[in-house]
């Protein structure tokens, strides 16, 4: 299959320009999802990012089309996605007038049917759009593609091996430029071993304490030293609490925020009270946590 | 000299595949088609640093994480460095056992032929060998075939598959007429000088239920279980997706099982499965490896959840209230059938059962083929 077009003068060696050139732009990853991405620009192949919510999994679609100075496209996926809000519409409003417009002329029925049905009346939807731009590979965001219903996943499929969309009205659109497609799952279901198998396969998992750090510290450059290490300890020991929705990297981002605004310079066990709605977004969960002592937490991750 | 490095590189790529067979025979879902993309995938990263290769080769021969969390392992046997194998030696000087472990021998390992196997799998035969004895206990599941029981047995999926065909039927006439289609509306119109005269209609497509079923084989639940198992098997037709678990002490999934065609089949490879037959109950337990495993696949709003338990539970009933709790808030309907309401005399006293009543939306008695049919109110859309 053909890889992707790069802009003209970006050249990716090796998974290590990814890393480093994910880095520069405040992404903080590791080997391995560097050589993921590096594979899927490489091979032409498109990128499954697996893992649970909050761990930057579309972030990391942005940072590609940053890093690569593409067009980001993304395609947020819901039940009930259908081909008429993700690949294309025809603008039946406008349609309407022109027939209406074009009733005294003396075009026959088959040139009215043609001029309707032209690229003029054709609303383009994220998937059409990727394979329509010039220039350059952009980079295909297809989010939270586990939403999308069975028969929608059949339709990427087709589209991600042929890179190919056919209009019955118009005939076949062919990509230009091969995107670069990353597609996320937050697993609410098992996608079919058909798209998977046609993907490059990563799993997000929670960062550990020294690469969260580096995290927070690259997305909040103010923040005070002490007070990362103290809440992304106290974070990563909540990981290990068995909640319902772990605290995933966003949620240490907001509630680092949180503290910030606060005006807090170190974690106390009133902070932690007050804020503790950024970190558990249940009663239960948060019922857990306090369960499992706030004071004793905040004071083994004190020192 | 250019042979030499020609006649490495084949090397290499000899043993990626042979690593593409060893994966695959080890459970992964990886094809032939994988395999090329492999080899491509090596020589896109280089194969002097394995580090990079096995990151490579874990992007490309996975596809899930249960298959991400598996390929480490599996990589490190098979491309176990000849430098560490090595510097090992040099360390354990004398060791020989280590050296048993390069990777011919891992592929012959998998091929079948019994050869110098390290710890792991000595370990992985100690546990096969205990799912062997409990997988004894399925005698009592293969002892139904009696006489008796296979008119019922007849009759009961004769009764089944009316009732799922009579579901099916009831969804038919509940379709409204939906919106507009104006893609269609104006296609059709232009013959007629553009007025839309005939409207084309289209509608959302209804959504079929998912059913999760939940079966109580502890001992006190043999004879029940069993018919409620000819019950799930008969509604995997209607449904979208029938997901079926066995539970006593603990929790294993059968789904695949009855996917069989041939409902004898599945109850063949039913025997296979082993978890804890005939032992207690935990249900609180077992609902709660529910969710952590499958809670996030399978508790949908399209889901109708239908646990068969008698409610005799040996665990702590708060477990089981917090746990049926968490299912209650996520699923469209939680069903609970007990066989024991099908006595007269019986009150739902028992701790666990007055535990879970105040998450329950339907609780029905399950005792004979009467009380399965009248089920069937309960499990369509109205």
């Amino acid at each position: 299959m053909a890889s992707p077009t790069l802009p003209q003068g970006k050249q990716i060696k090796e998974p290590g320009d990814i890393v480093r050139g994910f880095e520069q732009h405040g992404y903080i990853t590791d080997a391995a999802l560097g050589t993921v991405v590096f594979l899927g620009t490489k091979l032409g192949k498109p990128v499954l990012l697996e893992g649970h919510a909050g761990l930057g999994k579309t972030q990391v679609a942005k940072v590609l089309a940053e890093f690569l100075g593409a067009p980001l496209i993304r395609l947020q996926c819901y039940e009930g996605l259908d081909i008429n809000s993700a690949v294309y519409e025809w603008n039946y409003q406008k349609q309407l007038l022109a027939i209406k417009i074009e009733e005294r002329t003396n075009q026959t029925v088959e040139e009215k049917e043609k001029h309707i049905f032209s690229r003029e009346f054709l609303l383009e939807r994220p998937l059409l759009q990727a394979i329509q731009t010039e220039n350059v590979s952009p980079v295909l965001l297809v989010d939270e593609v586990d939403r999308a219903d069975e028969a929608f996943e059949a339709f990427l499929l087709e589209l991600l091996s042929d890179f190919q969309i056919s209009i019955p009205e118009l005939g076949t659109v062919k990509a230009k430029h091969i995107p670069h497609v990353i597609l996320t799952s937050n697993r609410s279901r098992e996608l079919s071993d058909a798209l998977k198998r046609r993907c490059l396969y990563h799993w997000i998992d929670y960062p550990d304490l020294e690469k969260e750090l580096k995290i927070v510290s690259a997305r909040l450059p103010g923040i005070e030293q002490e007070l990362n290490r103290q809440l992304v300890s106290f974070v990563q020991s909540v990981r290990h609490l068995h909640l319902n929705k772990s605290p995933g990297v966003a949620e240490t981002l907001d509630w680092a925020q949180a503290l910030m605004a606060l005006g807090k310079h170190k974690l106390d066990q009133d902070a932690v009270e007050a804020t503790l709605g950024c970190l558990s977004k249940s009663v239960e969960d948060a019922a857990k946590i306090k369960g499992a002592g706030i004071e004793k937490m905040v004071a083994s991750v004190g020192q | 000299m250019e042979e030499e490095t020609l006649a490495a590189g084949l090397e290499a790529a000899k043993r990626i595949t042979e690593f593409c067979r060893f994966v695959r025979a080890e459970g992964l879902s990886a094809g032939v088609k994988e395999s090329v993309t492999a080899l491509e995938a090596a020589r896109a990263v280089g194969i002097a640093d394995r580090e990079l290769l096995r990151l490579a080769l874990r992007s490309v021969l996975c596809s899930s994480k249960d298959e991400w969390d598996k390929f480490d392992d599996l990589f490190w046997v098979f491309f176990r460095d000849v430098e560490r194998d090595k510097s090992r030696r040099k360390e354990a000087a004398g060791s020989q056992k280590k050296d048993d472990r390069l990777p011919e021998s891992a592929v012959s390992t998998f091929m079948g032929k019994s050869g110098a196997t390290g710890e792991q799998e000595d370990g992985g035969r100690a546990v096969v060998g205990a799912a062997t004895t409990e997988r004894l206990k399925r005698a009592d599941f293969s002892q139904v075939q009696q006489k008796d029981l296979a008119e019922l047995e007849r009759l009961a999926v004769r009764l089944l598959r009316q009732m799922s065909l009579r579901l099916s039927r009831r969804m038919k006439i509940m379709q409204p007429r939906g919106r507009v289609d104006l893609r269609r509306t104006i296609r059709r119109s232009i013959s007629r000088g553009g007025d839309p005269i005939y409207l084309s209609f289209r509608n959302k497509k209804l959504q079929q239920d998912r059913l999760t079923v939940l079966l109580d084989i502890s001992g006190s639940m043999n004879a029940y279980s069993l018919f409620l198992l000819r019950f799930a098997y008969a509604l995997q037709k209607h449904f979208k997706r029938v997901d079926t678990f066995l539970f006593s002490t603990q929790l294993a999934e059968i789904t695949p099982m009855l996917r069989s065609r041939d409902l004898y089949q599945a109850l063949f490879a039913l025997g296979q499965v082993s978890a804890g037959w005939s032992g207690g109950t935990k249900i609180g337990e077992s609902l709660r490896d529910f969710i952590d495993f499958h809670g996030r696949k399978l508790l949908t709003r399209n889901t109708l959840f239908l646990i068969l338990s008698d409610g005799w539970d040996t665990g702590e009933p708060e477990i089981l209230a917090a746990q049926l709790d968490a299912i209650k808030r996520r699923v469209r309907k939680v069903i609970w059938l007990n066989p024991l309401l099908g006595m007269s005399e019986y009150q739902p006293v028992t701790r666990g059962m007055s535990a879970a009543l105040p998450y329950i939306d339907v609780f029905a008695p399950a005792h004979n083929l009467e009380s399965l049919l009248d089920l069937e109110r309960h499990l369509t859309r109205s």
